[in-house]
């Protein structure tokens, strides 16, 4: 099967400058009647102008149509949200700790036994997973670490699929909380943005580690 | 379609029933694969997940940020892809597995990376017509549906006038502009079904089906007509007629050559 002639148009017209889609309605006799072109960051008339001349050379009797794509999803409110580490407690009494975060106004509860270190880590993974979160990872282990400046906790999680290994650092007062913080740090790449957003992303396949924003802080801690 | 079953995902993320890929393994292994396929995924997981909308976006190095919506519809500002700009699959209702809108972003990225190799290496990127390559195919077919059914077509052959000297007098971001212009002007004047494309330089050819003596004519002076608001744009023209003159590709476009030098008052050696 070779590309037929509307696969060829429609090729044509996407690669006219800023068009990033590229609608096409028929007739009920199956010719092309409209077309319309989505474009971002372009001006309209130029676009239009090209456009036109394209279709008159596949379908001269279609119109085209544009239409503005929307704003960047960089822009969306739901990108300047932050994690907020704003719970994280252990009950000696039963050996569970337990991991609050927020996240644009919604709170993630994970509760976890092991100890402070290991319960706090995988609390954290719950909580972040209770969330919205699609946290592909397994906790490898946690480990303290003694530096001049103190005492920090590192963690490692595997990736379920992958041979992808994460490891996060973190010091802070007492070993649940820097155990939950060093969890975020390892996790951070998958918790840049919106949990909705991110599961698309990952379901893109590229993973945030390929969107290059990594400038913006992905959580603060209270 | 067969009831593809469940398709879930177990705690480790993988899928156990793999008809997403077996059916698109199957569609690529026998067809050419375009960017039409891109639509058929689409609803294929559409009708899977019983989906009312999806978009698969993605990204060309050529093409920039490219989003594909089921049912070939625009983006419209109801789009749930109508903000994004990072490659994905997105569904509304959001119920498809994210391994599973992994496989259909990459199979859909491998779609448009083959259609746009297969016309990158047919076509001519200057003019967006076909290339060499393709016209000798294409002449090759002609030429034996001709001998084998006595199909009648003319081989045209087209030289640019002086466009050496305008290429030097005015730079050659005119002379390519010139012959864009030339290009298109060349696709508006053929019909369904005829071939165009630029040889080399500053010349093209065509192939007019069905076409001798007054349709040739005609193409002519449609191509003429267009390219009136640009008058420093002359060109000669070299037909070979077959099956009349040859039924063989490398005789006709001897010919024709021989026929467009003649017209130039060039002597060929």
């Amino acid at each position: 099967m070779t590309a037929t002639i509307e696969e060829d148009f429609e090729l044509e017209l996407r690669s006219l400058p800023g068009v990033v889609n590229v609608g096409i309605s028929h007739l009920e006799s199956g010719e092309v009647d409209a077309v319309v072109l989505s474009i971002r960051n372009q001006d309209p008339e130029s676009v239009r102008e090209s456009a036109v001349q394209v279709a008159s050379l596949y379908f001269p009797d279609a119109s085209v149509i544009l239409e503005e794509a929307g704003a960047p999803a960089a822009v969306r409110t739901g990108y300047m949200a932050r994690i907020s580490l704003t719970v994280a407690e252990f009950n000696e009494h039963d050996g569970i700790s337990e991991v609050h975060l927020t996240y644009a106004g919604r709170t993630g509860v994970g509760r976890a036994g092991s100890g402070p270190l290991i319960g706090g880590a995988e609390a954290t993974l719950a909580a972040l997973r209770d969330l919205g979160y699609v946290i592909p990872f397994y906790l490898m282990g946690v480990t303290k670490v003694d530096t001049v400046i103190g005492c920090s906790v590192i963690v490692a999680f595997r990736s379920l699929s992958a041979d992808d290994d994460r490891m996060g650092i973190a010091r802070a007062e007492g070993d649940l909380v820097s155990s939950a913080k060093a969890t975020l740090d390892a996790l951070n790449r998958y918790v840049t943005m919106d949990p909705d957003r991110q599961r698309e992303e990952l379901g893109a396949g590229g993973g945030p580690d390929d969107r290059g924003d990594e400038a913006q802080p992905p959580y603060e801690y209270e | 379609m067969a009831d593809m079953g469940s398709g879930e995902i177990d705690s480790t993320g993988q899928l156990h029933e793999p008809w997403v890929f077996l059916t698109m393994l199957d569609q690529m292994s026998t067809n050419e694969v375009n960017i039409g396929f891109i639509y058929s995924v689409l609803d294929l997981l559409a009708r899977r997940y019983r989906l009312n909308d999806a978009v698969v976006v993605l990204r060309d190095e050529a093409l920039g940020t490219q989003a594909f919506r089921l049912g070939q519809k625009s983006l419209m500002n109801d789009s749930p892809a109508n903000a994004a700009t990072v490659p994905g699959v997105f569904c509304e209702p959001d119920v498809v597995p994210y391994v599973v809108r992994d496989v259909v972003r990459n199979v859909c990225q491998l779609a448009l990376t083959l259609h746009l190799a297969r016309h990158s290496a047919d076509h001519d990127p200057l003019t967006n017509i076909a290339n060499r390559r393709h016209f000798d195919t294409a002449l090759r077919n002609a030429a034996v549906q001709s001998a084998r059914y006595g199909w009648a077509f003319t081989l045209v052959l087209i030289d640019l006038d002086g466009f050496k000297a305008v290429n030097d007098r005015l730079g050659h971001a005119v002379g390519d502009d010139m012959l864009r212009s030339f290009g298109w002007a060349l696709r508006r004047s053929v019909r369904s079904g005829d071939t165009t494309a630029r040889m080399g330089g500053d010349e093209f050819a065509i192939i007019l089906a069905n076409a001798e003596g007054t349709e040739v004519l005609a193409f002519t002076e449609r191509l003429r007509a267009l390219l009136v608001s640009l008058p420093e744009l002359d060109f000669s023209v070299g037909t070979a007629t077959s099956p009349g003159d040859s039924t063989d590709p490398a005789e006709l476009y001897r010919i024709a050559d021989a026929r467009l030098y003649e017209k130039k008052g060039i002597v060929l050696r």
